[in-house]
């Protein structure tokens, strides 16, 4: 079940955005703690490459710094990652960017950095660690998959499709033809037209049997035409009814 | 219109206003010029009477789910917030933090009041049976107090300074952050925090007292205790701003009221992270010196005065709402 997220934008329009899922939202979360983890991971091995240079030279002050900066990145890695990427980014860290998700105001605005600053100051509370189970909780819960922070910046995070108008490619080719045109709904175009654009990565097999369901289906909408008692297989029937559409 | 007669006509437009936003995403030069941003505007208010014609026509179809995306898109490109430019950002430490500090200075009272409760407690604990102490205060601290010696002497420190100094601050910051951010507890993790480390403070100040050494203590706690101890009280303060939008809503909403005044916290508590900073590296590099108690009390008085002369008297511009 996908949960939609309702904005009313200034030009009066009601947005409906879908509401990401937990799942999505944990692999998001855990693909930045990987990033953050390899990023850590490698600095330690290149400074510790890098100590044999330094602690001749400089007598130990080499590896205190060194030492420093590692408790430092350890520490503010996370905040620094997640802060940074949601602001700069507009909302997106590159794990959620890889699962398509934004972080947007409740009002489908874009957030500023202050909500950031909030929605990740609580990340101890309801995601890091063992307290993410309760986060999770939240977002299973809340009607608009709100963890702690989300309600507190009032944020709430989307899922965006891609959007690919290519399946639509094969309209273009459909253009109309001079034969009495067949009334169909717009769910029942779209069935025909993703049919059409999606048939030859078909296998064959399969390729007959969808073209006959959805020939089974669209039959009765030819009643009256010239499709009516075409002796037409299903599938080139299919092609002349989108030429008639 | 049927919907391929839909798609037919505007496909163009919408894979205009795609390619738009996309470039928009992208912070490309393309998007500065002028004729861009009125082809912009047009591109999507037609493709918005576009979305709210399919809504009304073309409901559960893929063609509104994707219009969907893409105005949601757009809309979220062309009403994006500027980035926080350097003259905000001074606005923002020289205004905005000292105003929400003064407006929830009673928050911050209450936080001091608990952090005191809990040294006197702390004191009475030890005064009462010395063996209390043993319950909180680490064993490490405590088998050196009993042996007469300090734990903080540069010859006890196993690690060198600049080090200890990083531990400190990064120790304190989450201190601090989670005396914030336990607010969201109605204040109980918050009030926590402050009065355990109140009765800490306290024990060990009796435990020095007894075992006479007072004077070291006091010498080592000089330079950066005032400043550590008000950062952490700052960031209790700022909890117990949310743990009262929690408990006492007002006339809004509970969820309302924490949002709202959340804004204020999440500014005090950020003036914590650089006073903590500073406290840290006075902590590893000055408070272990053998420097005259005399020198790293004013040091360290000055600092604590500073911070709250920041915080409090910083000059009142013009009321700043919370965005």
């Amino acid at each position: 079940m996908t949960r939609t997220a309702d904005f009313e934008l200034p030009e009066e329009i009601d947005l409906q955005m879908e509401v990401a899922n937990v799942g999505s939202r944990t692999l998001a979360v855990l693909a930045d703690l990987g990033i953050c983890g390899v990023v850590l991971l490698s600095v330690y091995v290149l400074s510790s490459l890098l100590d044999w240079n330094v602690t001749d030279w400089l007598t130990g002050f080499g590896a205190n710094a060194v030492t420093i900066v590692l408790i430092m990145l350890l520490f503010a890695t996370p905040w620094i990652y997640f802060f940074l990427f949601e602001w700069r980014w507009n909302g997106q860290t590159p794990g959620k960017r890889l699962l398509h998700l934004r972080v947007v105001k409740v009002d489908g605005a874009p957030v500023s950095w202050i909500d950031i600053l909030l929605r990740d100051s609580v990340r101890p509370l309801d995601a890091f660690g063992p307290m993410a189970l309760l986060g999770l909780l939240l977002i299973f819960v809340s009607r608009r998959g709100q963890r702690l922070g989300d309600r507190i910046a009032r944020t709430l995070v989307i899922h965006e499709t891609t959007i690919d108008w290519s399946i639509f490619d094969k309209v273009e080719e459909a253009a109309a033809l001079e034969a009495p045109p067949v009334r169909l709904s717009a769910a029942q175009w779209e069935l025909l037209h993703r049919f059409l654009n999606r048939r030859e990565e078909l296998p064959l097999e399969a390729r007959t049997r969808v073209a006959a369901s959805v020939y089974q289906n669209l039959k009765p909408l030819a009643a009256g035409t010239d499709l009516e008692r075409s002796p037409l297989e299903p599938e080139p029937w299919l092609v002349e009814l989108a030429r008639r559409t | 219109m049927t919907l391929g007669t839909f798609v037919r006509k505007n496909r163009p437009r919408w894979q205009q206003l795609e390619q738009m936003i996309t470039l928009m995403e992208q912070r490309s030069r393309e998007a500065r010029r002028r004729t861009f941003l009125q082809e912009l505007s047009a591109a999507y208010r037609a493709t918005a009477a576009d979305l709210a014609f399919a809504q009304t026509y073309f409901g559960g179809t893929t063609v509104l789910l994707f219009l969907h995306q893409l105005v949601g898109r757009a809309h979220n490109q062309i009403y994006r917030s500027r980035g926080l430019s350097l003259k905000e950002a001074i606005h923002f430490f020289r205004r905005e933090i000292p105003e929400a500090t003064r407006r929830h200075l009673t928050a911050v009272s209450w936080s001091a009041l608990v952090f005191v409760i809990g040294i006197m407690l702390g004191l009475s604990a030890v005064q009462f049976d010395e063996r209390s102490a043993t319950l909180l205060v680490p064993t490490q601290i405590l088998d050196s107090i009993y042996s007469g010696r300090m734990w903080t002497g540069p010859i006890m420190s196993v690690l060198p300074a600049p080090v200890m100094s990083t531990m400190l601050v990064t120790n304190n910051i989450s201190v601090a952050l989670l005396a914030f951010v336990g607010g969201l507890t109605f204040g109980v993790v918050s009030f926590w925090i402050l009065f355990f480390n109140g009765v800490m403070l306290g024990m060990v100040f009796k435990l020095c007292a007894n075992y006479g050494l007072l004077g070291p203590l006091a010498g080592f706690i000089a330079t950066h205790g005032f400043l550590e101890i008000s950062a952490v009280v700052l960031a209790g303060g700022a909890g117990f701003v949310m743990a009262n939008a929690l408990l006492r809503p007002g006339n809004y909403s509970r969820r309302d009221a924490l949002s709202v005044q959340a804004r204020a916290a999440v500014r005090m508590a950020v003036a914590t992270v650089p006073a903590l900073i500073v406290a840290g590296c006075l902590e590893a590099f000055v408070s272990p010196s053998t420097l005259p108690i005399g020198v790293k009390a004013v040091v360290g008085l000055a600092l604590g005065g500073c911070f709250w002369l920041y915080l409090l008297g910083a000059k009142r511009g013009k009321t700043v709402e919370p965005s």
